[in-house]
């Protein structure tokens, strides 16, 4: 393994707009900054249509995302930058500098120490656990609609789910799909926006499905069907469809540090919503990967820059 | 010589075209939200309809594997 000997002021994980927004708020307090991410940008890429941005009226996610790196990499000399790094483990050693503990942040490859550390690696979208889902992903089964919805053209789809993302895929789908049923496993569509919900209702290309779940997903080389349950009645039914779009939602994945800090059941970081520091001092959290209730990418970047600002003074406090 | 399968709004699919354009290798830029012949050719290739897929002189590459390409470019980092 790699020993970096540079001890970084501050090691930000992940790459979306809380980990962006901390990025060029450290670069700007001249914090010796490392950002580790997978792939920047984050959910904003992956989303279609974004409206409720301040300041910038429908703009397509993965312009949002580009805006925001770019903004970033405006402070490549005060910040490095290294993408395709997954982070492992993060460790406290035993060691101290000016009274600050020291930390250790491990990739496949690499340590990295740092005096602070600010976790902002966000959400994966959450899967239906049913049977088909895994064999047939790639193969029908889709986790981005932005990325594949238009290989889907002509073709009969399902979208599992009724929040925002749900419904935002059903109607980027209308502009590729033959028909589209969307299956929503409560009564009516109250979770998403409802600027969404009649869009959705005036398609003709859209039918809704209400107290729908998904049970099981068919095909043989790619996805033909789709078999649903009516949590009311319990009556199933087998639709036909070469596309089950997967937008139930997301959830953090705390693996690597789920022994350092406090977490909820929800798998979401606990912090102080003043500060974003964490459970154990010295680590900030910022983004949907902490327990602040409302998952907006404008919350993420004003939340991104709190934890930057908080580790700045926790780092230059005597 | 390098074919890349995608579409407009995928953001590996930029990043992948990023990757490529910034370590100097020119690639035939399919769009298989158009060309619909291009997207069967890339569902027989690569046994799945996920973008980006990657044809590097004939291997196959799904999604933005970063290590893979750089192994099979040789590209030094």
């Amino acid at each position: 393994m790699n020993q970096n000997t540079n001890i970084y002021e501050l090691v930000i994980v992940g790459g979306g707009p809380a980990g962006m927004s901390a990025g060029v708020y450290a670069a700007r307090k001249k914090l010796k900054t490392l950002l580790l991410a997978k792939n920047l940008g984050g959910q904003p890429s992956e989303a279609w249509q974004i409206d409720n941005y301040l300041g910038l009226p429908a703009v397509l996610g993965i312009e949002l995302a580009e805006k925001f790196k770019s903004h970033l990499k405006k402070f490549s000399q005060d910040i490095e930058i290294k993408e395709g790094e997954i982070v492992v483990e993060i460790k406290k050693t035993e060691q101290a500098e000016n009274n600050l503990p020291l930390f250790n942040v491990y990739t496949e490859k690499e340590k990295f120490p740092a005096k602070a550390l600010i976790i902002a690696t966000g959400v994966s979208p959450k899967k239906l656990g049913i049977p088909g889902e895994e064999k047939f992903t790639n193969r029908g089964v889709v986790f981005c609609a932005t990325c594949d919805a238009p290989l889907f053209k002509d073709k009969i789809v399902a979208v599992v789910g009724s929040g925002n993302a749900g419904l935002d895929a059903a109607i980027q789908l209308t502009s590729y799909a033959k028909k589209i049923y969307l299956l929503n496993k409560y009564p009516d569509l109250h979770k998403g926006d409802l600027s969404y919900v009649e869009k959705i209702e005036k398609s003709p290309l859209i039918g809704i499905l209400n107290n729908a779940l998904p049970k099981e997903i068919k095909g043989d080389k790619f996805v033909k069907s789709l078999v649903w349950e009516n949590v009311k009645t319990k009556e199933t039914q087998e639709i036909e469809v070469e596309g089950v779009f997967v937008e139930i939602g997301s959830a953090p994945s705390l693996h690597f540090a789920k022994q350092l800090l406090k977490y909820n059941e929800k798998n979401e970081i606990i912090i102080n919503p003043e500060t974003n520091a964490t459970s154990c001092p010295g680590i900030f959290a910022a983004g949907d990967v902490t327990n602040m209730p409302y998952k907006q990418i404008i919350i993420s970047a004003g939340e991104g820059a709190k934890a930057a600002l908080s580790a700045y003074y926790y780092l230059t406090k005597t | 010589m390098i074919k890349i399968y995608s579409t407009p709004t995928c953001p590996y699919c930029i990043t992948l075209k990023n990757f490529l354009k910034e370590k100097g290798f020119n690639f035939e830029d399919i769009d298989v939200s158009v060309n619909h012949e291009a997207a069967k050719e890339m569902i027989a290739k690569s046994g799945q309809m996920g973008v980006p897929v990657a044809d590097i002189n004939g291997q196959i590459i799904v999604g933005f594997d970063r290590e893979k390409i750089i192994k099979l470019l040789n590209i030094k980092e």
